[in-house]
């Protein structure tokens, strides 16, 4: 009964595979990863068969999200950024699902992981600066003196916005995985209060389970949101250099 | 999808971002510093106080950036 908040987010080795001295086991969160991409892909083939002129509930679903996806990529970045919608799409997917799933008692939050968040949000950031070199060149480097700039606090700009790009894919993995982990331990603590607290007074900190239960339905919603629509933000600025100061969408 | 359209839970998601992004620029200005620090320079203890401020800059930066983005989205 006794435990702490944080052994749900303990992994212990299931199949231990070592390669080369890298250690590649299965545990249950590469399970959970598995079974999040076989439900979201087997949901969106199956309402993505039908192709019905008037759709039916999970075709609706599915067009409801696509298109809420096209339009979150064009209002960021524009046309030419429908490039990126199936990079942003299975983003915005698999964060979505595994921490949908991540809420069934009893299952594992993928998402909690700081390493899981931190190599989506490093690839997506990456993928940012080839873009910007391969498009703009070496003028690439002129994000980091942002126009309107005096002479004068260029060398002193250069260090703060090195530190503020460079922010940009700590504070995207941060957030994710702070949000699940954060969640998944309040959850926690006040579920072993109810446990502990019998009914005389056990029914106060459940009754605040179930609300913060029904609050992190949101988070779910909002966390894959924010991560995907950043991800569209940090593409954006790479297509348009300096477009993020002067035209806000 | 709506959830995030919600005016609550739009706010909430707003409000979560701007946390993260003073956070994080924090944490990498006096990381960064803390590295000129022990590995570059020998310099201790100012390059993590001078990370550390540009990162309190860098973080503010950040912020208004995210927040001048709401004005008309």
């Amino acid at each position: 009964m006794e435990e702490s908040p944080l052994h749900q987010f303990e992994l212990e080795n299931w199949v231990p595979i070592s390669l080369g001295g890298l250690d590649i086991s299965i545990n249950k969160a590469v399970v959970f990863m598995w079974i999040v991409i076989a439900v979201a892909a087997v949901l969106m083939i199956m309402a993505g068969s039908s192709r019905k002129l008037v759709p039916g509930k999970l075709q609706s679903l599915a067009e409801m999200m696509v298109d809420f996806i096209r339009s979150m990529i064009l209002d960021t970045m524009g046309k030419e950024g429908m490039r990126f919608f199936p990079l942003i799409a299975t983003l915005f997917l698999f964060i979505l699902f595994s921490n949908l799933i991540g809420l069934i008692p009893g299952s594992y939050t993928v998402t909690s992981q700081i390493i899981v968040t931190a190599v989506f949000s490093f690839v997506v950031y990456g993928i940012s600066l080839v873009l910007g070199f391969m498009l703009h060149g070496a003028k690439f480097l002129g994000i980091l003196v942002p126009p309107g700039t005096p002479g004068w606090l260029v060398p002193l700009m250069i260090p703060i916005e090195i530190i503020s790009q460079v922010a940009r894919p700590v504070s995207l993995a941060v957030r994710l995985f702070a949000n699940m982990t954060a969640g998944h331990v309040m959850l926690a603590v006040l579920f072993s209060l109810t446990i502990g607290g019998g009914l005389l007074i056990g029914w106060l900190p459940f009754a605040f389970t179930v609300a913060i239960y029904g609050l992190e339905f949101g988070i779910a919603f909002i966390q894959a949101y924010i991560f995907s629509i950043l991800t569209c933000v940090y593409l954006g600025d790479a297509f348009h250099l300096h477009g993020h100061d002067e035209h806000a969408h | 999808m709506a959830p995030s359209q919600d005016p609550l839970y739009a706010g909430l998601g707003q409000a979560v971002r701007i946390a993260t992004d003073l956070l994080a620029a924090l944490i990498v200005g006096g990381g960064l510093g803390w590295v000129c620090d022990v590995y570059l320079f020998d310099s201790t203890p100012w390059g993590m106080i001078g990370g550390l401020v540009l990162g309190l800059v860098a973080g503010m930066r950040n912020a208004y950036r995210s927040v001048q983005r709401w004005t008309n989205p």
